[in-house]
């Protein structure tokens, strides 16, 4: 009934990142067996499947944050992304985790920049000394393209509401983001109103030529935002579709994998 | 590219406003400022009871000196606890720094050679003994509190090996007499400044360089720190190092002073620092630093210890009386706010004294 073929994608766009057979076992769980995924460059690739079906860990693979016992995952310009010595923002790869890691003392400046500080402009570099006034200006620049009007960058994230702990990590990933985004249900705590402008925020990421993957329960929002949706079910990717054409009862049925679930869906 | 709407700040969003706590202000001096506003009570009572003697520019001056040590000690304990880590084993490194150092002196004629000879090797000596924390942690992987409790004793027992249990006299008296019971204008004494000269530099290290971030950073959650490419290991081998340094300025002080090592002392030293650096804001458990309030929470306990005396109570009653005094700030800051709330413990008190919830 549906398509099964996940190369069989034969969108014209050059690619951002290709993962290709990733495996990855936790001690007797298969997260991911043989996983590949592919994102072109201004494309907007929509990950979904039930809970525990692995989206997260191949996120996080395809941004060197774990390691795969197998497989390879190659960004566009034909960098590796290897485990433990790729930084996913020095290589252009913005990222919103699951769980955000974000550092809660710290405020929302010094997280976005963690790793990536600007340093005062004619001091000797070794002595790391922060160009936090830059930093400040940049960070609520980039706070403002999203929409999110924090009255100052220096309150540290644990005094934010989850909603604005999501935007400070979407806002981080974009920044530092110039081929891939990866973001990791980041509507997940956010109102509606908030989670639109996600969505057009996203829109505007891909338009200006960067990949998108973007893993998400949410079925409506992501059959408008994205142009391909990959379904995964136990570790693998089972089936994608153009989104533009796929109903919501395919998608449920290829996440539980064809079990027919039409009634209870529509 | 086009602009989104604003985030959530009309009326109808309000569990989702972006309005801050009303307490909240930037994080600055507050922790510092209200441990500071302690030594100055303690410091005026001692000196009600006792005639103003305490008052007195001898006694404040004695009170520097014998805080010049556990500043130090406080102020390398507090960045390695903001990083998340512990060194329990630091009062062993001043032992064995201490005894390290006099051993050279004992191999130069002359006074100046010797102490300056003997300051680089104390200095290098405990940040030797700090490196090995950091590979024993960042290598074989050993949680810090076991790794230094380990190094507490290895590092004692090599101490005590290499003196046979008896302390070391090599020391040139000239060092006593010119740098380790002499004043600076007659009112600072030497290791004090050192002590302040240590701790400006380690203010200007938390706050204006990319190191004292990144340690925060560490501390605060360390998968974020590695997610942002902090690189972990070299910076707590730095802060091990660090810490450790400390730890052997300290020795090369106490050589100083007593124009002696002193090898069955320092037992408590590493869980005073720890004491000092908590009760001046700094979180035992990370993300937060307060290099001041070590300097004053170091201050503190020596304040209780000459005051007691100078009132006439034994000296003894200063261990009760710090403990007391951690008791009441740690648990100040747990009911006046989340231990995590960065709000300045005086802003707490504050909204304490009003009545209100913080
Ligand atoms: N660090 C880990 N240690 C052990 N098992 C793990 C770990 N991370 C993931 N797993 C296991 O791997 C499987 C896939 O997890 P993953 O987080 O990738 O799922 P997911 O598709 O993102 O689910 P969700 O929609 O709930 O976020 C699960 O069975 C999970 O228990
Ligand atoms: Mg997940």
């Amino acid at each position: 009934m549906h398509p099964t073929n996940p190369t069989a994608h034969t969108d014209a766009r050059s690619p951002a990142i290709v993962a290709h057979g990733i495996r990855k076992h936790y001690g007797h769980v298969e997260a991911l067996r043989g996983a590949s995924l592919s994102v072109g460059l201004g494309e907007i690739v929509a990950l979904v499947g039930d809970n525990g079906a692995g989206k997260s860990t191949l996120m996080k693979v395809m941004c060197g944050a774990v390691a795969p016992d197998a497989g390879e995952v190659v960004l566009g310009g034909g960098l590796r992304v290897e485990a433990g010595r790729f930084n996913a923002a020095d290589a252009g790869v913005g990222v919103v985790y699951q769980d955000l890691a974000l550092a809660p003392h710290l405020s929302v400046l010094e997280n976005i920049y963690l790793g990536h500080e600007s340093l005062m402009p004619g001091r000797p570099r070794w002595l790391g000394l922060l160009d936090r006034r830059a930093m400040a200006g940049e960070a609520e620049a980039a706070l403002r393209r999203l929409g999110i009007a924090l009255p100052t960058v220096e309150v540290p994230v644990s005094l934010l509401s989850g909603g604005q702990r999501q935007a400070v990590a979407i806002a981080r990933a974009v920044k530092w983001a110039r081929s891939v985004v990866l973001l990791d249900e980041p509507t997940a705590s956010l109102g509606t109103r908030q989670a639109d402008i996600v969505v057009e925020l996203i829109r505007n990421v891909a338009r200006q030529g960067l990949g998108v993957l973007l893993i998400s329960h949410d079925m409506d929002r992501l059959k408008r935002v994205a142009d391909r949706i990959v379904v995964m079910r136990r570790g693998a990717v089972a089936a994608e579709f153009p989104a533009a054409s796929v109903t919501l009862a395919q998608i449920v049925e290829a996440m539980l994998g064809g079990v027919s679930t039409v009634g209870a869906a529509a | 590219m086009s602009q989104p709407r604003p985030l959530a700040l009309t009326e109808d969003d309000r569990e989702d406003s972006l309005a801050l706590p009303s307490n909240w202000r930037p994080r600055r001096a507050g922790a510092a400022l209200s441990v500071f506003a302690v030594d100055a009570v303690a410091v005026l009572i001692f000196s009600a009871l006792s005639g103003f003697v305490f008052l007195s520019p001898q006694s404040l001056s004695n009170i520097a000196l014998d805080s010049s040590e556990s500043v130090l000690l406080c102020i390398g304990v507090a960045f390695l606890l903001g990083a998340g880590e512990l060194d329990i084993s630091i009062g062993a490194n001043v032992i064995l720094s201490s005894v390290v150092g006099g051993k050279t002196m004992g191999a130069f004629e002359s006074p100046l050679a010797a102490s300056l000879a003997g300051a680089v090797v104390c200095v290098l000596c405990g940040a030797a003994v700090g490196a090995c924390n950091a590979l024993i942690v960042t290598r074989l992987r050993v949680t810090s509190f076991i790794a230094t409790l380990a190094s507490l004793g290895i590092v004692t027992g090599v101490a005590y090996v290499i003196t046979n249990g008896y302390n070391i006299a090599d020391v040139p008296l000239e060092l006593q007499s010119d740098f380790g019971v002499a004043k600076l204008a007659d009112v600072v004494p030497y290791p004090a400044l050192i002590a302040l000269a240590v701790a400006v530099g380690a203010s200007f290290l938390l706050n204006r360089t990319r190191f004292g971030l990144q340690t925060l950073a560490l501390g605060s959650s360390r998968e974020a720190a590695v997610r942002a490419g902090v690189r972990v290991r070299a910076k707590l081998t730095t802060l091990f190092v660090l810490a450790g340094g400390c730890a052997g300025l300290s020795g090369f002080i106490d050589l100083g002073r007593y124009a002696s090592t002193n090898i069955s002392g320092h037992q408590t030293d590493a869980l005073a620092a720890i004491a000092g650096a908590v009760i001046g804001g700094t979180n035992l458990f990370g993300g937060r630093i307060s290099v001041w309030g070590a300097v004053f929470g170091a201050l503190l306990a020596v304040i209780l210890q000459d005051g007691l005396v100078v009132v006439g109570l034994a000296a003894f009653y200063q261990l009760i009386a710090v403990g007391i005094v951690l008791i009441i700030a740690v648990s100040l800051r747990e009911f006046a706010g989340s231990g995590d709330d960065p709000t300045p413990l005086s802003g707490r008190l504050m909204n304490l004294l009003r009545g209100g919830a913080a």
